[in-house]
């Protein structure tokens, strides 16, 4: 059984080519889609738009690491503050290998932390692969939504 | 011989000797003493019939005013009229008294005030003074021009005492100077046939007891006619009513001590004289006067004696305030130069021993030494750099934060006596308060043979009392571990120096913050210029490669093959510029990235970057000699990046070999380790070897051999950050050979300790 992927990407050709990657994993259809470091703590603690958001929580979030708003250093912080959504796991998405993130990321318990390659083919690779295991093979904590919608519609 | 001990006993006894109150006068003259108010007589010399027509017991209790001089004057008048300015010892010129004989006698007054009592000591008039007088004027404009062209204060005192004989006619007359400890030291001297010489000798300071040189100071002349002479003893001895002793301090015809009258018949001399040379109000030497023989000298000789012996002092002082003042002019000129060439040097102690020719001159020192933080500076000879931070250390623990000088520093600090040769005398300014920094002067040791006249030891006799030397022939004692003295305009010019020193190194500290802030706030820019070099150039690069791929997937089947093959250049070149932006990050991250410093295994650190590469080697045959490789010193990571850009680059310019072989091997000296990796490929011409390592430099074409360029160039920032090096041989399309080199543990930790200045 497939478990929905909540991801944060502000950027339209990013968000495209990765949406792309997930679907050729066959991993799409679970998607729900942010845009940006606020709407995704709102989409996650049920505020303002998405109040009425269904309950669970998604199975993992990929997490663009620069982000309008709210940053994605700050959103992962949130996350991990936040009893309810301390156990999701968070995939860290970024253009960056700069060290200073890396280490800040895992410091605040990001649980993997992915350096977009350039070139199409590894980057389709790399994106199928963490979709496939934190989606697929990986079991989600309790609570983790069943339903698969886009949070946008 | 007595210990030392119990000489240093006698020797505070004769110190305390009251020789200002001796009781008792030299019988070649007589004394009266009448208070100034009334001019009733408290006391007289007890020999006082001896030359007037009066007893003692006449005239005490009596007014002076009894007796009488010519022309009705009393002896009263006379003080009052002569005393009415000075309080010192003065000689009044001459008054007829009614002598002894029931004859009006001519008698010599010297005057002077004590209390409420004026104090008149008569001589029996010599000579006509008239004559004397007259005589007087010749002589001191002969001596004033003649003093005037001596050039040194050595030929002035000659001059003075070559005077004083042909006054006096003693048959010795010496000059002598007091050094630091008190000794004489005699410095000029005339002599008849038959007395012994003394020039060059030197006269223990025991010689002179404290309390006669602070009697020097206040009375200038003192005579002894003959040391054999029976005292005549001041009566009444205590004043009736105060129950005080007379105080002679100033008398002139003050008996002296038995020890000095046994001195001087030791000595072979019956009658003396000495005149005081006072310069800047401390005694500075004395001109000293021996015969043979009792010898009366006329009270005008002896005016004329003091007139020299003052004229003597303000020469010999203003001699010596003019080689001072001049000393001090050299000693700014040289500072400044020392200064300007101070700040023209990043480093304190470079620039100061850098101009190494004045740091020296400065304190005419055989060497000096810069001691600042982690540096040690030196130049001249000095002692071994470790024991000069030692010097440091001591001087810092001593407390010494201004300026320290000694003539004899291994006496004080005997643990430094291996330097003596060099360091004997030690000059040292402080520049920091809380650290050991010091700016040192050393000089050499400077062996001397001191003459002694006579062995400087004391014998006490058989009651107990300390008897003089009874020897003054020559005894040579050797000063070893001394130097030549430092000039007191030497030590100041050093303590000037430190306040300079001192406000430079303050303004350097103040001007290091700044740099250190301008530096920190670049080095933040540079940080967000790669993040974003790296972050937001990489992206729009991915979307290029991502949407030319995607496109060629799509449309593929459909393009043209020059449309095909445009396409698929777009991604190669996206792909190409994404490994520059990665690399270039790289090159920035290690500048700023810090070093974790541990022993690297090599070994297996190789075969690590072996499997790393093996995509690279698919398919190829490559034969991989490795030698042993020892552990080294460096940061892991660092290492294994540079391991990897010099192995990925031997496979890659081996590539067209059929036969590939790689060699990595090591060797080592005592401070660095090296490794080395050679391949059998195509090489480099050896003369742009230079451009190797530069940042995107390449020796090959592009289509020839892929790479961004900047491969080598990480190398050797890499190695640089390690404090080694890097380079390169090649037998152009042979072999290549790279080389690394790294400090070892060692070295590394005692550049890193060098490193760190703890201010």
């Amino acid at each position: 059984m497939l478990k929905p992927i909540l991801l944060v990407e502000d950027n339209p050709k990013d968000l495209e080519l990765t949406l792309l990657a997930l679907e050729r994993s066959q991993l799409a259809n679970e998607v729900i889609v942010v845009r940006d470091g606020a709407d995704a703590l709102d989409c996650l603690l049920r505020r303002g738009a998405f109040e009425s958001w269904l309950d669970g929580n998604p199975a993992v979030i990929l997490l663009d690491l620069k982000l309008p708003k709210v940053d994605g250093l700050e959103v992962l912080r949130t996350i991990r503050e936040h009893a309810n959504l301390r156990s999701i796991p968070v995939v860290m998405l970024t253009s960056s290998q700069e060290e200073s993130d890396l280490v800040q990321a895992y410091e605040l318990g990001v649980n993997a932390y992915v350096v977009k390659p350039v070139s199409f083919p590894d980057f389709v690779a790399a994106i199928s692969e963490i979709g496939v295991f934190w989606a697929v093979v990986n079991e989600p904590p309790p609570g983790s939504m069943r339903l698969l919608r886009d949070a946008r519609q | 011989m007595l210990s030392d001990d119990a000489i240093a006993q006698l020797e505070a006894n004769c110190a305390r000797e009251p020789i200002q109150i001796p009781g008792a006068i030299q019988p070649h003259g007589f004394l009266i003493a009448f208070v100034e108010r009334d001019g009733v007589v408290r006391h007289v010399s007890g020999n006082l019939s001896t030359f007037l027509a009066v007893t003692p017991e006449n005239l005490i209790g009596q007014s002076v005013a009894v007796l009488r001089g010519e022309l009705g004057a009393s002896l009263k008048d006379a003080a009052e009229q002569l005393l009415a300015a000075a309080d010192g010892p003065m000689h009044a010129g001459s008054i007829n008294l009614l002598g002894a004989s029931g004859l009006r006698e001519r008698f010599e007054l010297l005057l002077h005030r004590r209390g409420d009592l004026i104090i008149a000591e008569l001589e029996p008039a010599a000579a006509p003074s008239q004559a004397q007088f007259a005589s007087m004027y010749p002589v001191v404009n002969a001596f004033v021009s003649r003093i005037q062209a001596a050039q040194t204060v050595d030929a002035i005192c000659a001059t003075a005492a070559e005077e004083v004989k042909r006054l006096t006619g003693y048959g010795r007359v010496v000059t002598y100077s007091f050094d630091a400890d008190g000794h004489g030291y005699v410095n000029a001297e005339v002599i008849d046939e038959g007395y012994e010489s003394f020039l060059g000798l030197r006269f223990p300071a025991s010689d002179i007891p404290t309390q006669a040189r602070a009697l020097y100071l206040s009375n200038r002349i003192r005579v002894i006619h003959d040391a054999d002479y029976v005292p005549s003893p001041i009566v009444p001895a205590h004043d009736p009513d105060t129950s005080l002793p007379l105080d002679m301090s100033l008398c002139g015809l003050r008996s002296v001590s038995p020890v000095h009258l046994q001195y001087m018949r030791n000595m072979g001399t019956l009658a003396s004289m000495s005149v005081s040379i006072i310069v800047e109000g401390r005694l500075w030497g004395l001109i000293s006067c021996h015969h043979a023989t009792p010898k009366p000298v006329s009270m005008h000789t002896r005016s004329a004696c003091d007139v020299l012996g003052r004229m003597l002092s303000l020469q010999v002082e203003a001699k010596e305030a003019n080689s001072d003042a001049l000393r001090r002019l050299e000693l700014r000129n040289i500072m400044v130069r020392m200064l300007s060439a101070m700040s023209d040097r990043d480093r304190l102690g470079i620039g100061l021993t850098r101009s190494y020719q004045p740091i020296l001159e400065f304190a005419r020192a055989g060497g000096a030494a810069v001691v600042y933080g982690a540096d040690c500076d030196m130049a001249g000879a000095t002692p071994a750099r470790e024991v000069v931070v030692d010097i440091a250390r001591w001087l810092f623990e001593r407390g010494e934060r201004e300026v320290f000088h000694t003539d004899s520093f291994p006496r004080i600090a005997p643990e430094f006596a291996a330097s003596a040769d060099v360091a004997s005398g030690l000059l040292a300014i402080s520049i920091s308060e809380r650290h050991p920094n010091y700016v040192m002067w050393f000089r050499p040791e400077v062996q001397r043979t001191v003459n002694w006249a006579g062995r400087p030891e004391k014998n006490a006799d058989d009651l107990g009392r300390l008897s003089p030397r009874t020897s003054f022939t020559l005894w040579e004692e050797i000063l070893r571990e001394r130097s030549l003295a430092w000039q007191r305009a030497e030590i100041d010019a050093a303590a000037e120096m430190r306040t300079t020193v001192l406000s430079v190194v303050l303004r350097r500290a103040e001007e290091l913050a700044e740099l250190a802030l301008e530096l920190g706030r670049l080095n933040k820019e540079l940080e967000a210029f790669s993040y974003s070099v790296s972050h937001d150039l990489r992206a729009p690069l991915r979307h290029i490669a991502g949407y030319a791929e995607l496109l060629s997937e799509m449309e593929g089947d459909k393009l043209a093959d020059r449309s095909a093959r445009y396409l698929e250049h777009i991604n190669e070149a996206a792909q190409f510029a994404g490994l520059l932006v990665d690399g270039l990050l790289t090159f920035s991250q290690m500048g700023r990235s810090a070093l974790t410093m541990r022993e690297v295994d090599v070994d297996a650190l190789v075969q690590q970057v072996i499997r790393e590469l093996a995509p690279d080697t698919q398919g190829r045959n490559i034969e991989w000699v490795i030698g042993e490789l020892p552990n080294m010193y460096g940061d892991g990571s660092f290492l294994h990046l540079a391991l990897r850009n010099l192995l990925s680059n031997a496979i890659k310019y081996t590539r067209t070999r059929q036969q590939a072989r790689i060699e990595i091997g090591s060797s080592a000296t005592d401070f660095e380790q090296v490794m080395y990796v050679k391949d059998n490929g195509v090489g480099f011409d050896p003369r742009f070897v230079g451009k190797l390592f530069g940042v995107f430099q390449r020796l090959h074409r592009m289509e020839d051999f892929e790479g961004t360029g900047i491969g080598l160039a990480n190398v050797r920032r890499i190695v640089e950050r390690h404090g080694g090096r890097v380079w390169a041989e090649s037998e152009e399309g042979m072999s290549a050979t790279f080389y690394l080199a790294l400090p070892n543990a060692e070295t590394a930790q005692a550049l890193a300790k060098d490193e760190t200045l703890p201010n």
